[in-house]
């Protein structure tokens, strides 16, 4: 006898004290359930429920019974979950990694979305550089990740693409709506250290050259605050993601959005952490960049590519 | 020890090396045993089947063929950017292969040599871990087919869309032609002892090692007049590779095998193909010490 599944029948018509209702409830049709009820009845050898045409009672062993089956189908469901937590390598949280410079309404709404998707899960968030989380993700001490691109994406699956427009943060009074690289000529540049995503930063610098401004000095700041600070002290530019407003300083967009910071979340192809995890928290993690970022879904634009001889393929 | 790492890393580049001294055997590498994508390098490995062959009398090196402008397999250089037919002899094709990577001449003496000669010339040479999984064509073919794009052209503007590169197998070692750094240094220590074929045989080979015209890579590395830079190049994409031999006036000879990764899907990045030389360079100098 599947002692577990007949329970469960006993303690959905015990609540709903009809058939009917309680057949419904377990998606099953009534005469099965009828039958499941007397089975159960014979195995233990009492009768559960008092039948009328009108009504359905708890006899005095089916009340008593009642919570020993409640009891016994929450350890049941107790054991799956335990189990899916082991599957998690017994840590019962999904282990996810988000770059340093979100900000702090962006993790909080990510962790609240996350939440409201599986409020089963703990949620193991650190705050992880883009290449770090990529040797984490191969080595399997992540299980998720939101990485800024290009990266090493070899043996990972990703989520939709975003863009992030990146603009001047610079002293406050600077006249114009939008600023050109080129007009930043002089200024230091103050940006992300490389080590965080050596493909992001090396792209940012590549795209500065391009367009006139070839920075005399580049600061690595981690903080935002140390780059707020330079830009404070008036020789410096930091080129970032419209940031919450602060005094003394004003952010513009750049002419022609000649940088975009390009983001997704990724995690390890094939099996291993699961899969529905994963999946609410990229689903959550993208809906939140998209709002709070804000980020905007990227289409595939090829670029303009004129290889030469010894560039392209098999030269 | 050496800043061989650093150098790759400020290039924006993963980057794996074995260098070796031909003579007396130090070797010195980065990540020396790593499967890597041989892309063009694997031409070596067919102009040894290919000399070995000819040395055997399975071939004529000096067999006229021509090579019809509509069956030619495509590339950037030489005989693959002609209009007309090109009549020439094997073993001039072999030149074209090495010193300007022509893929179709490429094609051609894949075809006649096969690869299951190649594949056999690597075992008997020891070289294990080396493994020609397929042509010139099986390479174009699979990167429009996996790519989903019409030419190749297409497949480049299309390669900073995060994903598509990890669909390549050709960007794949363990699902294309593939080697190490040391198998590869090896191979070309190998051409330089005249172990890979009989004497004349690896004096032709290193003839045409030595006019390859690449000067942006492992050449950079040695702008020296005196030193002579020998190579073949590997490009895939990101993958940017080269092993070749250098030799110094005081008779010191080194194989030297540098594959490199960027970060950065593009087509035209300069300091990747320096590192290249400047990896070698150190790798080299370490050697000499």
């Amino acid at each position: 006898m599947n002692l577990v599944g007949h329970l469960n029948c006993f303690v959905a018509v015990a609540e709903e004290l009809h058939f009917g209702r309680a057949a419904e409830r377990l998606g099953m049709a009534q005469p099965p359930l009828s039958q499941r009820i007397q089975r159960l009845e014979k195995e233990l050898g009492v009768r559960l429920f008092e039948r009328t045409s009108r009504h359905v009672r708890l006899t005095g062993a089916g009340r008593l019974l009642l919570d020993e089956a409640r009891d016994i189908l929450t350890r049941v469901e107790r054991m799956y979950t335990v189990a899916d937590r082991s599957r998690f390598g017994e840590r019962g949280a999904l282990r996810a990694g988000l770059p340093a410079d979100l900000g702090g309404g962006v993790v909080a709404a990510l962790i609240a979305a996350f939440r409201e998707r599986r409020p089963d899960l703990r949620l193991d968030l650190r705050e992880i550089s883009t290449a770090a989380q990529v040797r984490a993700l191969a080595e399997g001490a992540l299980d998720v990740g939101v990485v800024r691109h290009p990266c090493d994406t070899r043996g990972l699956a990703l989520g939709p693409l975003l863009g992030q427009r990146v603009g001047a943060l610079l002293p406050a009074g600077t006249a114009g709506a939008e600023v050109h690289l080129a007009d930043l000529r002089g200024r230091d540049l103050v940006v992300f250290p490389r080590e965080e995503a050596p493909g992001a930063y090396d792209e940012l610098l590549v795209a500065c050259r391009r367009h006139g401004y070839d920075p005399p000095a580049v600061h690595e700041a981690r903080h935002p605050q140390f780059a707020l600070g330079l830009v404070l002290a008036g020789t410096a530019v930091a080129l970032v993601p419209r940031p919450p407003d602060a005094p003394g300083v004003t952010w513009r967009p750049l002419a022609g959005d000649p940088v975009v910071w390009r983001t997704s979340c990724a995690w390890r192809d094939g099996p291993g952490a699961d899969a529905e995890a994963v999946a609410a928290f990229t689903a959550a993690a993208t809906g939140v960049l998209r709002r709070e970022a804000p980020m905007s879904p990227l289409e595939p634009a090829p670029r303009r590519v004129v290889t030469r001889p010894a560039s392209g393929f098999l030269a | 020890m050496t800043g061989i790492e650093e150098v790759f890393r400020a290039a924006g580049v993963t980057g794996h090396l074995h260098a070796a001294d031909i003579d007396t055997g130090r070797e010195l590498g980065v990540g020396s045993d790593e499967p890597v994508v041989l892309a063009s390098v694997f031409k070596v490995a067919l102009l040894v089947a290919f000399f070995r062959e000819a040395a055997a009398g399975g071939l004529d090196p000096a067999e006229q063929v021509v090579l019809r402008a509509a069956d030619r397999a495509p590339g950037p250089t030489g005989t693959a950017i002609l209009l007309d037919d090109v009549r020439m002899s094997l073993r001039d094709l072999a030149a074209l292969m090495i010193t300007v990577s022509d893929n179709a001449a490429a094609d051609v003496l894949y075809q006649r040599v096969g690869r299951g000669t190649v594949n056999a010339t690597l075992r008997l040479l020891g070289l294990t871990r080396t493994h020609l999984a397929g042509g010139i064509r099986d390479m174009q073919d699979s990167l429009l087919a996996e790519g989903a794009v019409d030419s190749l052209g297409e497949l480049m503007a299309r390669l900073d869309e995060p994903g598509l590169m990890q669909r390549l197998s050709a960007l794949d070692p363990a699902r294309t032609t593939r080697g190490t750094p040391r198998e590869t240094a090896a191979l070309l220590a190998m051409i330089w002892r005249d172990e890979a074929a009989p004497p004349a045989e690896c004096a032709q080979m290193r003839r045409m090692l030595g006019l390859q015209v690449w000067p942006h890579r492992l050449s950079s590395g040695f702008p020296y007049d005196d030193i002579v830079v020998s190579g073949k190049t590997g490009t895939m994409a990101t993958i940017r590779n080269e092993a070749g031999v250098v030799e110094y006036p005081d008779g010191g000879r080194y194989a030297v095998a540098v594959f490199t990764r960027s970060l950065l899907p593009v087509a035209v990045l300069p300091q990747a193909d320096a590192a290249i030389g400047t990896a070698a360079r150190l790798a080299i100098e370490a050697l000499r010490r």
